[in-house]
């Protein structure tokens, strides 16, 4: 009798494995990947809504290749250990693109494992030199690099700042650290590096090492990371009356920053992005979408949105979801679309990406400076 | 600098301290390490967000910000010692007499349920604390000391004279006695069970306190806060000898000595590591910890 039910037990379990298997693929899967939990959860839902527009855009007119367009949310909590298990996921789960990661060390590992498997990923946001420098065709990004946001930022707090004295911060991750080398190479003979050091992403109390970089009177602090750090950074600065100017890079300009911060706290902080999508023409469209639906639109909405899109007209251009005609056909294809026409370098670089400086002002953001 | 680092210290040691005294009074009368004490303080930080936001919602803060910080305080207490004492009945009392592993997996199941359960009640995301304190500086021997860094020591200090006084008191003393012999303390009349609640009551608000007021200071908190705040506390009480009360205080007040000026002095980029280098070396000189009694092998 034991047996027997042991046996039915078996026999149930393959029955559930079974209906998962047989399930027909009526749907063309689109994975969305990116942190959906933790502290930076924001980014996560900022990716899902804009490119959940862009499957909706596509499903009203028909679909892709006759099929719907299906998203499949991945969620790497901005862990790169994380991030290669849901992109195995993904992977088996048979998606014919991928819009993400958010993080550089996200990016970097998982598109080893989307390389292998021949499926094309296009990044929204990560903007590490690393992610496509390695010879992958599969790999593309349509925001920029941060060798170009660096110098982008090197180049303000030089020429328009005229700084002598800088300090400068990262949180030890690819991104962060990335970005703060860039900048600090690219700064002139000039300016004096006062000091460089970095800090843990989730640690809260930052009192210590910014009374330290207080003593050495900088003119500029620049920081590495991402908003939650950045904002603690300068709420503390304040606390501690280190008055200096903050700056940081593209991974700071969200809304959270300044809700940590305090918009006081937050004032005059400059970020290097891109160009505001408020004066693209071609962007209206998908703003005015997106605020009638979630409300206020987040920094990389649009760039989820495009990517998506990008990836649909492709495989719709190729007849087929076959990784390498879809990742060729990308390559050769020049688009058009709400961030203007876009078209892809070999490495899988947006061929121009101009970085602008932006600044914090009554706890909004503002095209500020122009290279 | 050198003071301002000090004070930097002193807040963030004053809370560890508080959050220790709840992991050793426990050991102190059960020898148990309760790992859940960290998501306590979890709670508390997120009991003062609700708290307050409720009030400032009804108006409250705006009408007079003590009063509605000093009810959200002891609401947060209140909520946390029913955790607190709810945790002892259900997690750890059924199992007093079992072998000393299984209330520690007792513990750590506890820990993460509570983990989980602010997760998918409270969202995954971080949250930002909904009243902003004045930024209101004073001027101190070269060093900026905001209002609430002041208030956070003077509060710490407040509740440790508080518990050392406690402990001289009728109930006090019978806690110590527990503390010294479960059985003897029975015979001579104490009702144990009610001493150990007690104990668990009194650490979950102390817990409850530290969560409010660092909820306050760095303005965001997560599900996770507890863990890594267990972790320093824990640290600190051991540091201080574990059981020991004013081991605890000045365990905690070290640790964040430590952590801040080695964060300032050596490098930011270690800054967890320096507090357990500092264990390891008290623990291989003085394994009972500093305060630490050798303690005799009962029989």
């Amino acid at each position: 009798m034991k047996c027997f039910s042991l046996v039915l037990t078996v026999c149930v379990a393959f029955l559930i494995l079974g209906t998962g298997c047989s399930k027909k693929e009526n749907t063309i899967k689109l994975a969305i990947v990116a942190q959906m939990t933790g502290a930076q959860a924001k980014i996560g839902s900022d990716f899902k809504n804009g490119g959940g527009i862009a499957a909706e855009e596509w499903n009203a007119k028909g679909g892709v290749l006759g099929k719907k367009v299906e998203i499949i949310l991945g969620d790497d909590q901005a862990d790169p250990k994380q991030a290669v298990e849901v992109a195995n996921k993904l992977v088996n789960e048979g998606v014919a693109g991928i819009v993400g990661h958010y993080n550089s060390s996200c990016s970097i590992p998982a598109s080893d494992v989307y390389n292998r498997a021949n499926i094309t990923m296009i990044t929204p946001a990560s903007t590490n030199p690393l992610v496509t420098e390695r010879g992958y065709r599969n790999v593309l990004r349509i925001c920029g690099r941060d060798d170009q946001q660096g110098k982008v930022a090197a180049d303000f707090a030089s020429k328009r700042l005229a700084i002598k004295r800088v300090a400068i911060i990262h949180d030890k991750t690819t991104y962060g650290q990335g970005l703060a080398d860039e900048f600090r190479k690219n700064l002139g003979r000039g300016i004096e590096v006062v000091y460089a050091g970095g800090i843990t992403i989730g640690d809260k109390d930052f009192k210590p090492v910014l009374t330290s970089i207080k003593d050495k009177k900088p003119d500029l602090i620049y920081f590495g990371g991402i908003y939650p750090e950045t904002g603690l950074l300068v709420k503390q600065a304040r606390e501690v009356e280190l008055m200096a100017p903050f700056m940081s890079g593209d991974g700071s300009i969200d809304p959270k920053f300044v809700e940590i911060a305090g918009s006081k706290s937050a004032e005059g902080t400059y970020l290097t992005f891109s160009p505001d999508p408020k004066n693209i023409p071609a962007a209206r469209g998908f703003m005015e979408k997106y605020a009638a639906k979630y409300g206020e639109m987040g920094p990389y909405s649009i760039y989820a949105y495009e990517a998506a899109n990008i990836l649909l007209t492709a495989i719709q251009a190729a007849g087929t979801t076959d990784g390498r005609a879809v990742m060729e056909k990308i390559h050769s294809m020049e688009f058009n679309g709400s961030l203007g026409k876009i078209k892809f370098t070999e490495k899988g670089d947006v061929a121009q990406s101009p970085y602008v400086v932006w600044i914090t002002k009554n706890g909004k953001f503002e095209e500020y400076w122009k290279p | 600098m050198l003071f301002q680092q000090v004070i930097n210290g002193l807040t963030l040691g004053s809370v560890y301290a508080i959050i220790a005294l709840g992991y050793t009074m426990v050991y102190g009368i059960l020898e148990l390490i309760n790992f859940a004490h960290g998501e306590i303080y979890m709670l508390g930080a997120y009991l003062g967000i609700i708290f307050l936001g409720i009030f400032t919602t009804m108006g409250l803060t705006a009408y007079s910000l003590p009063l509605a910080v000093f009810l959200t305080v002891v609401l947060a207490i209140f909520f946390c010692s029913a955790y607190g004492f709810t945790m002892e009945k259900v997690a750890y009392k059924p199992l007093r007499n079992a072998p000393r592993l299984s209330p520690l997996i007792s513990a750590i199941g506890v820990s993460i349920f509570l983990q989980n359960y602010v997760m998918i009640t409270q969202g995954a995301t971080d949250r930002v604390f909904p009243y902003r304190f004045g930024e209101k500086h004073l001027h101190f021997m070269n060093a900026e000391v905001t209002w609430l860094q002041g208030s956070i020591i003077a509060v710490s200090a407040i509740l440790m004279i508080s518990l050392h006084m406690f402990q001289k008191t009728r109930m006090g003393k019978a806690m110590r006695a527990t503390a010294q012999d479960k059985t003897m303390a029975a015979l001579v009349g104490i009702n144990v069970d009610s001493i150990i609640s007690l104990t668990f009551v009194i650490g979950a608000g102390l817990a409850a306190v530290a969560g409010v007021m660092v909820a306050s200071y760095y303005g965001l908190v997560n599900h996770f806060i507890g863990y890594v705040a267990g972790i320093k506390a824990f640290t600190a009480a051991v540091l201080g000898g574990i059981g020991s009360i004013p081991g605890a205080m000045l365990g905690g007040i070290i640790l964040g000595l430590i952590e801040s000026t080695g964060a300032a002095y050596i490098s930011s980029e270690y800054k967890d590591a320096y507090a357990f280098v500092i264990l390891i070396i008290i623990l291989l000189i003085k394994p009972s910890g500093i305060l630490g009694r050798h303690t005799e092998e009962k029989v």
